[in-house]
């Protein structure tokens, strides 16, 4: 079966503990991600939820594999676009390498088993930019403007 | 699949965005002293416009180099590409690099494309796949912080 698929590389001047947290906890997340936070008990096997900030559920699933700093792998299904919802759960892997001194390696995939996701082609579209501020955030203290708002209307 | 296996590969296109004005990025991209970071060490030399023919010298020998292809400044860049060093390396068809800045809302995106249409051996492919983002990731840096960094990449297997 053909696979929907969406991979982007970024090296971040930091320490794997430090991207761990800018990826994972709210009170970083909340800053470059649209205002969004994670609910999760960070376990395999465990709910994983993608929250909006008016308290909708963005989107949500499992956690496949987590070692923090190192990986970690989630099911991800859309919960608030009907269109996107019927396509089914998606996997998202972050994968943090130790680079030279003081400079990490943060390898996306985010992928679907089915051709032509409209899902993987959204994601892709956002995640460039969403990292782009995650990087600019830890590595300056300040994420993008605006960015720690919910665009209005989705 | 071996690594020497001919192929004509895909765009690679790598997009990012940068707290830093279209201007910015254009005069970085066309700096010698930030080729030099971009690039390991490598000084540049061209006036960027238009037909004009560009170079990248490490150690003081030509390395990478080709022609200005289109020079829209601050909006698109747009270079032949070809590699120098071993005689290996130099008999590689020449790639196209396109620059796309443009501005969104409060930053800028910055889209590469290396375009080649010609067979290349598939390891000159991945060595690009590999090498784009490390490039694009420090000329962010650069702009925001003022520093860059060192990442060590094996040479094409």
């Amino acid at each position: 079966m053909s696979k929907s698929r969406f991979f982007y590389v970024t090296y971040i001047r930091t320490s794997p503990e430090k991207l761990w947290q800018a990826l994972t906890a709210p009170e970083f997340t909340r800053q470059y991600w649209g205002g969004v936070h994670q609910e999760s008990d960070w376990k395999v096997g465990g709910d994983w939820k993608l929250m909006i900030p008016d308290g909708r559920v963005g989107d949500s699933g499992k956690i496949i594999e987590i070692d923090p700093p190192r990986k970690l792998v989630v099911t991800w299904e859309n919960q608030f676009m009907p269109e996107l919802k019927a396509e089914g759960p998606s996997r998202m892997t972050f994968l943090i390498e130790p680079r030279d001194e003081h400079v990490v390696k943060l390898t996306l995939t985010h992928e679907m088993d089915r051709p032509d996701s409209k899902l993987i082609e959204g994601v892709g579209a956002g995640w460039p930019e969403l990292l782009a501020s995650m990087k600019s955030l830890v590595e300056t203290g300040a994420a993008f403007p605006g960015d720690d708002k919910w665009p209005e209307g989705v | 699949m071996s690594s020497d296996e001919l192929i004509v590969p895909p765009d690679v296109v790598y997009v990012t965005y940068i707290k830093a004005s279209s201007e910015r990025i254009w005069d970085a991209l066309t700096s010698s002293e930030m080729a030099g970071k971009m690039f390991f060490g490598v000084t540049a030399e061209s006036d960027w416009t238009q037909g004009a023919q560009w170079v990248y010298f490490r150690d003081g020998v030509k390395d990478v180099h080709g022609e200005v292809l289109i020079s829209d400044k601050p909006r698109k860049l747009k270079l032949s590409w070809r590699v120098g060093g071993s005689p290996e390396m130099s008999a590689i068809p020449p790639a196209f690099i396109t620059y796309d800045i443009e501005p969104v809302g409060d930053v800028t995106r910055l889209t590469m494309t290396q375009h080649q249409p010609k067979p290349i051996p598939r390891k000159f492919y991945e060595g690009g796949l590999r090498g784009w983002p490390v490039i694009m990731s420090i000329l962010k840096s650069v702009l925001e912080t003022g520093e860059g960094f060192v990442v060590t990449m094996e040479p094409p297997k």
